[in-house]
């Protein structure tokens, strides 16, 4: 059974592929090859194509610029809802993608992204920061009415050194003191501090 | 015939089989049994028989067939879950890595992306073959393949900074690949020039017939001219320059072109 599949598969290769005659020697297309989405198989790939892109040009540039054989192209289109520039102003449609995603006679599969951990030369900690600065600013934007419950807000820093040190105090049975010993442990307001 | 669905309801009550055997086909009770009507065997009496050959078989509480079929005994294989089939491996040298800038984060960081060089000047490709400019060509197409799909691995696994310097290094590849038209739409113009000139000029046949490039032989011409008109009087006027009659045999011989034409002469 698996060798007969292998056999088909082999003999899918071999086959005679025939691509046009029209010699296109300067070309000015950009292709980007995208991740696959997660249960996408390996023999799958998704590639981002010029919108004048057709199923047998991208064949034909995968065989001739990069040497990858291709037994099967699909093909769609993103169309973007018709959106307008922050919400106001005049309404436009955003520019149209095509999509392609190829069979590929020999499965790629591509690596794992980094972990966030392994993403220090890409500066992610300062990255995430901002992101998330954005992303709050924005909300707080469009909706200003959504206060955030005091719950939902991370503590403030003086306040969490205080549960700490208290949680140290209840653990250790150490009673809390200024550090001082003596007389001028205590201040008397109405002598000591003057107004 | 009706014996078939008692031996399977019996089969059901000692739970899902799932040795296969010849009669332990079936791995869940029949759907509907017929009740086992007394067959009336006297004269006259009504037909009775179950014609439903079907009857019993269900797919959805998977019956299977009331039949032994050929491939009965065959053992069915099992799904393996995902995670445990065994990993896929690449081939190290698939065509697909060169959209790669790096094969284990896609995307290049910053810093690597950063360091690149200045684009190709024109005047540095203009003394570059057509061979060579395609190769660069290509070599900045599948640059910006990269930057490409880098630009977006990076968007959409949120790897982090780098958009900036990937648009710098995409700029510079377009700086080249700008510098390369320049110098091809020169070399262009160039031809149109020089086919004008060809057009008028009597040493080049640009009908296709013949040699493309024939040289005048100045000498001979000039040499049979001044023996033919002897006081040679130029049709503007002025005198031309009365060759002596040893100047031809004073002459380098090394000087005086081959009367043969440009294509049988031999290409020094």
């Amino acid at each position: 059974m698996a060798s007969a599949a292998t056999s088909v598969t082999e003999a899918v290769a071999q086959l005679p592929r025939k691509f046009g005659t029209k010699q296109i020697f300067l070309p000015n297309h950009v292709i980007a090859f995208i991740r696959p989405k997660p249960r996408q198989p390996p023999n799958l790939a998704t590639f981002v194509v010029p919108l004048q892109f057709n199923k047998l040009d991208l064949r034909d540039y995968l065989f001739h610029a990069y040497n990858v054989e291709v037994n099967g192209v699909r093909s769609f289109i993103n169309q973007p809802a018709p959106r307008r520039k922050a919400g106001r102003g005049k309404w436009y449609r955003p520019r149209a993608q095509k999509m392609m995603i190829v069979e590929l006679v020999k499965p790629f599969v591509w690596p794992e992204p980094p972990a966030e951990s392994e993403r220090k030369d890409f500066d992610y900690s300062i990255f995430k920061n901002m992101q998330k600065a954005r992303d709050e600013d924005t909300n707080r934007r469009v909706d200003p009415s959504n206060i955030p419950l005091r719950t939902q807000t991370p503590m403030p820093r003086p306040r969490v050194g205080l549960i700490a040190q208290a949680e140290q105090f209840l653990k250790n049975g150490v009673e809390w003191s200024n550090g001082k010993t003596g007389d001028d442990k205590w201040t008397e307001v109405e002598t000591d501090v003057k107004v | 015939m009706a014996a078939m669905p008692l031996r399977a309801g019996r089969q059901a009550t000692t739970g899902a089989c799932q040795s296969i055997g010849v009669n332990k086909q079936q791995t869940a009770s029949l759907s509907t049994t017929a009740a086992l009507w007394k067959r009336h065997v006297y004269k006259g009496a009504r037909d009775n028989a179950d014609h439903s050959k079907n009857r019993g078989e269900s797919a959805l509480r998977r019956t299977g067939t009331r039949w032994r079929l050929s491939m009965s005994d065959e053992p069915l294989p099992k799904p393996v879950p995902r995670d445990q089939l065994p990993p896929i491996e690449t081939d190290p040298n698939h065509g697909l890595w060169e959209f790669f800038a790096n094969r284990k984060t896609v995307a290049n960081p910053p810093t690597e992306d950063a360091k690149h060089g200045r684009s190709w000047t024109v005047e540095e490709l203009r003394h570059k073959s057509w061979d060579d400019l395609h190769r660069l060509w290509w070599v900045c197409v599948k640059e910006r393949n990269r930057i490409a799909t880098a630009n977006w691995e990076r968007n959409k696994s949120k790897l982090g900074f780098g958009e900036s310097e990937a648009r710098e290094r995409d700029m510079m590849v377009r700086g080249t690949m700008k510098a390369i038209k320049h110098v091809l739409t020169e070399r262009y113009y160039a031809w149109e020039d020089a086919v004008k000139l060809a057009e008028k000029d009597p040493e080049v046949n640009l009908s296709g017939d013949g040699p493309t490039f024939t040289p005048r032989e100045f000498f001979e011409e000039d040499q049979e001219a001044a023996a033919l008109e002897e006081p040679a009087v130029s049709p503007m006027g002025e005198a031309v320059e009365q060759t002596e009659p040893g100047t031809g045999a004073t002459l380098d011989p090394a000087t005086i072109p081959s009367s043969k034409p440009q294509s049988e002469a031999p290409r020094i």
